[in-house]
């Protein structure tokens, strides 16, 4: 995060869209202690956040806790979000996402580890049930849909399932290599999909 | 690129998911510090990832609020430009040790009223020395103007081959006053070389002067961007419109 707070003449953060770019000033505002703001700030990422560390962790009550966690880092490191380094989204979702994969594999329990292995696979069917209502999950499971299956399964098995890239090649049983730059080229293929500005 | 930079490239996919492992996860954030390209692609991959994320979304239980709110009105906030202890650690944070301003800036005001201060006890009477003598002035009026501005803050970093570096900025100027000290000393035909890259590509700021007494600037940049980069290479004596050895110091600005 640098010290120094460059003004822009946009006044809107790189990478911010609609909700996005509002969520940078909040951010902005919560930097300063401005507890108001964080109320909209909880209101506006909570289910995203609460949404990923469930799909990751599973077990509602280490979710809800690391949920908490994430979103008191946020109030506590508000300032350390840097527009100029992406969205205010992305910065909100790789906090939480990294946490709850953290969680997962600090406790590492086998019947844990079986669970999630049985369940890791089907993500995809998960995201294509939950559709219904919103335009952007339609978006997602259109873009996950035009991958190829084993990019596919790699994206959702690394993101949804919390898993390394030598874990998903070991289940996928392809080398390590080819894991790494099926994760790259599937996001690159998503990102393009999604409409995804930088 | 090298076959290990090439390899270390195709990690971005799994840093991207956080779907790596602790030694490679460093491993790669070392290669990010000095690949910009990388940083970009990173940057982009995790707008898609956010949308992976978004679509899982499902409203926490109402309780979760109140616990939230409370305990954040109990937990003290981190002041900017402090690397989190338990939060991830910016790739760019390493390079900068804290430092008090105090010291530095008085040895970059130092620096710049030396300029003007040499040429005075050189006596200039020759028309080139006069010209030099005058760009010199601006340019420590210039430094001056940056080091007192209001906003002015400052970092310092280390030199990838050894020697540190101290900028001092200003955003409502958007310029930024560099100097160096203890550079490793380059073959002959060869300088130091500063930049500042954004997303439109790398802009050659200067030369760096060859160091007096082990310090080379001060050098003012101006014209920065959000999200700019600063950055040094070493180059041949005549500089070079784009980088063309490898970034010794990067850092956002």
């Amino acid at each position: 995060m640098p010290a120094i707070d460059l003004p822009d003449p946009q006044g809107a953060p790189s990478g911010g869209a609609g909700a996005g770019s509002g969520l940078a000033a909040l951010l902005n505002q919560v930097a300063r202690g401005d507890a108001d703001a964080f109320d909209t700030v909880y209101d506006q990422v909570s289910p995203t956040v609460f949404g990923i560390v469930r799909r990751v962790i599973r077990d509602p009550a280490q979710s809800e806790e690391v949920t908490q966690d994430v979103l008191l880092e946020v109030w506590r490191t508000a300032a350390k979000f840097d527009p100029g380094r992406g969205s205010a989204t992305a910065w909100v979702t790789t906090l939480a996402h990294r946490r709850a994969v953290d969680r997962v594999r600090s406790v590492q329990k086998e019947a844990d580890r079986e669970r999630r292995l049985a369940t890791a696979a089907i993500p995809y069917d998960e995201v294509a049930e939950a559709v219904e209502a919103s335009l952007d999950r339609e978006r997602v499971r259109r873009c996950l849909g035009s991958l190829t299956e084993l990019q596919r399964e790699s994206v959702t098995l690394a993101y949804y399932g919390g898993y390394t890239y030598a874990q998903v090649a070991s289940l996928l049983g392809v080398p390590d290599g080819t894991i790494k730059t099926r994760m790259r080229d599937a996001l690159i293929r998503l990102r393009d999909c999604l409409g995804v500005s930088e | 690129m090298s076959s290990r930079e090439r390899e270390a490239h195709t990690l971005a996919g799994p840093y991207a998911m956080d779907a790596i492992s602790e030694p490679d996860r460093v491993r790669f954030e070392r290669h990010l510090a000095g690949c910009q390209e990388c940083a970009r692609e990173v940057a982009s991959l995790r707008e898609a990832t956010a949308r992976l994320a978004a679509a899982t979304a499902v409203s926490p239980p109402p309780a979760l609020k109140e616990r939230v709110l409370a305990a954040a009105a109990a937990t003290r906030q981190q002041p900017p430009a402090v690397a989190p202890a338990a939060a991830p650690r910016p790739w760019y944070a390493r390079a900068w040790p804290a430092r008090g301003p105090a010291r530095i800036r008085l040895a970059l005001v130092t620096a710049a009223a030396a300029v003007t201060a040499v040429a005075v006890l050189l006596g200039v009477n020759d028309g080139s020395m006069r010209d030099q003598l005058s760009r010199d002035q601006a340019s420590s009026q210039q430094v001056a103007a940056v080091l007192t501005a209001r906003d002015a803050t400052m970092k310092t970093g280390t030199v990838r081959g050894g020697g540190t570096v101290t900028i001092v900025m200003s955003g409502s100027m958007r310029e930024l006053v560099f100097t160096a000290a203890d550079l490793r000393a380059l073959p002959a035909a060869w300088g130091y070389e500063l930049w500042l890259a954004g997303p439109d590509g790398d802009r050659p700021v200067t030369m760096l002067p060859a160091a007096r007494h082990g310090m080379a600037g001060p050098v003012v940049a101006t014209g920065l961007r959000p999200g700019d980069h600063l950055m040094l290479t070493a180059e041949p004596a005549g500089g070079a419109s784009r980088p063309t050895t490898p970034m010794m110091f990067d850092v956002v600005l």
